[in-house]
């Protein structure tokens, strides 16, 4: 990251490798379409390599930093377009879009299925109510003004179990470690 | 901070980790973490929850034209900055292949899907740019671009910029003034700014304040006539700018 920081291309490319195929499986999940997934990512690590000063190793890791700026990229596209217009009748817009399942080239890819297979586990060990919001609200980019109007219940309710929700999951994922 | 005040906002702590509040509520929100310790500990406990949700989803590969242009825009990033900063000889590499294609009708630059010969110029180039670019901080000289005017490159403190350039455009004659850019300088505080300052004869005249983007891209001007004056520099400051310098440079361009 150093050698990126530096401005050395090269290392920017290996950061692309390392890490664009999870930037980019983010955008595709949450706006279900591969044309706008490409621009979200070109988009967001772009904003990466011209922002990489910014980066602080203190405050988390890399492929967080970067999957951070690929969800803010892609919130932003949902909020500014029509995506959520075809999708905000009904809840099912956010369901998980699975393409066939890719054969699995390397290691890596490997341990990104098993790795997905673990915080999907442990998502699914939440109530639906409490999942369902997380989410809409993290996947969807639906505020929860409009997942309260969409759910109808109260926006204190969906605040609750945002909080509730997140607050298992860690319990979750910090068992399934152990 | 009352106990009213943060009762109000403990219920947000999901909803602003999963990007839900309008923006005034996050604002608002915003403000109150700064002073609520309870908040920024419940904030800190749920955050690798949030975290932990972008690695919920199956990978599916990108397709191979988005890293090509990707690196097609970074290599045309590097191109800029090193013409910026004097290393590329004139005409740059980059902008003769940028010309050679708009030549015959090539794809436009600013796209973000270029086509297939631009992406297979600018891989191209990129080769060249990532070699040119190992070498930009060492690289301390002046050239001249055309009849008129020479580029100076700045030297920088790396100690304390590390990842900082700048260059100056002096302008044949020297009778008017000229822009210093300056590239990867960390942004400053809000009440510190970067200021410019031109040498003369041992005289240290003010010439412009900045800040840089988020980039750490900036330009200031240098209003200085630039006969006889020997070195334009630049120091950080409070904001409002100092009547001389209060420390030593951290980037230094000599004439």
């Amino acid at each position: 990251m150093n050698l990126v920081q530096a401005g050395n291309a090269r290392a920017f490319e290996l950061l692309y490798d390392r890490h664009g195929s999870a930037g980019f499986s983010l955008a595709y999940r949450m706006v279900g379409n591969r044309v706008t997934a490409e621009d979200i990512s070109q988009e967001a690590f772009l904003s990466i390599w011209r922002s990489r000063h910014r980066y602080q190793a203190d405050r988390g890791s890399v492929r967080t930093w970067v999957l951070g700026i690929v969800h803010h990229r892609a919130i932003d596209a949902l909020r500014r377009n029509l995506v959520h217009e075809r999708r905000r009748s009904s809840a099912e817009g956010i369901e998980e879009r699975h393409e066939a399942p890719e054969r699995e080239r390397t290691d890596v890819e490997a341990a990104r299925r098993e790795e997905a297979s673990h915080v999907r586990s442990a998502l699914g060990q939440l109530p639906d109510e409490q999942s369902r919001v997380i989410e809409l609200a993290y996947f969807g980019g639906f505020s929860h003004s409009q997942i309260a109007e969409m759910l109808e219940m109260p926006i204190g309710t969906v605040k609750g179990r945002m909080r509730l929700g997140l607050d298992k999951l860690r319990k979750g994922l910090k068992e399934k470690v152990g | 901070m009352s106990v009213e005040r943060h009762q109000m906002h403990e219920e947000d702590v999901g909803a602003y980790l999963l990007y839900a509040l309008s923006d005034v509520e996050q604002q608002r929100f915003e403000a109150h973490l700064e002073e609520c310790a309870v908040c920024q500990d419940e904030v800190s406990r749920l955050r690798p929850a949030v975290n932990a949700l972008p690695r919920a989803v199956y990978p599916v590969s990108p397709p191979p034209s988005l890293k090509a242009s990707l690196m097609a825009e970074v290599a045309r990033d590097v191109c800029e900055r090193d013409e910026a900063a004097g290393v590329a000889r004139r005409p740059g590499a980059f902008a003769r292949a940028r010309r050679r294609l708009d030549g015959v009708g090539g794809a436009a630059f600013g796209r973000l899907r270029p086509t297939v010969a631009w992406v297979s110029a600018s891989l191209v180039l990129l080769v060249g740019a990532v070699s040119g670019a190992a070498g930009l901080y060492a690289v301390n000289d002046a050239t001249r671009d055309d009849e008129s005017s020479r580029t100076v490159v700045a030297q920088v403190d790396k100690t304390r910029l590390p990842f900082g350039s700048g260059s100056l455009v002096v302008p044949a004659g020297s009778q008017e003034g000229t822009v210093l850019r300056v590239h990867g300088m960390p942004e400053l505080e809000s009440d510190s700014v970067y200021q410019v300052w031109a040498r003369r004869d041992g005289e240290v005249i003010s010439q412009s304040l900045f800040h840089v983007g988020e980039n750490g891209d900036g330009a200031a001007a240098v209003t200085e006539d630039l006969q006889d004056v020997d070195a334009v520099m630049v120091t950080r400051e409070s904001a409002g700018g100092a009547k001389a310098p209060s420390e030593k440079p951290v980037l230094s361009v000599k004439l």
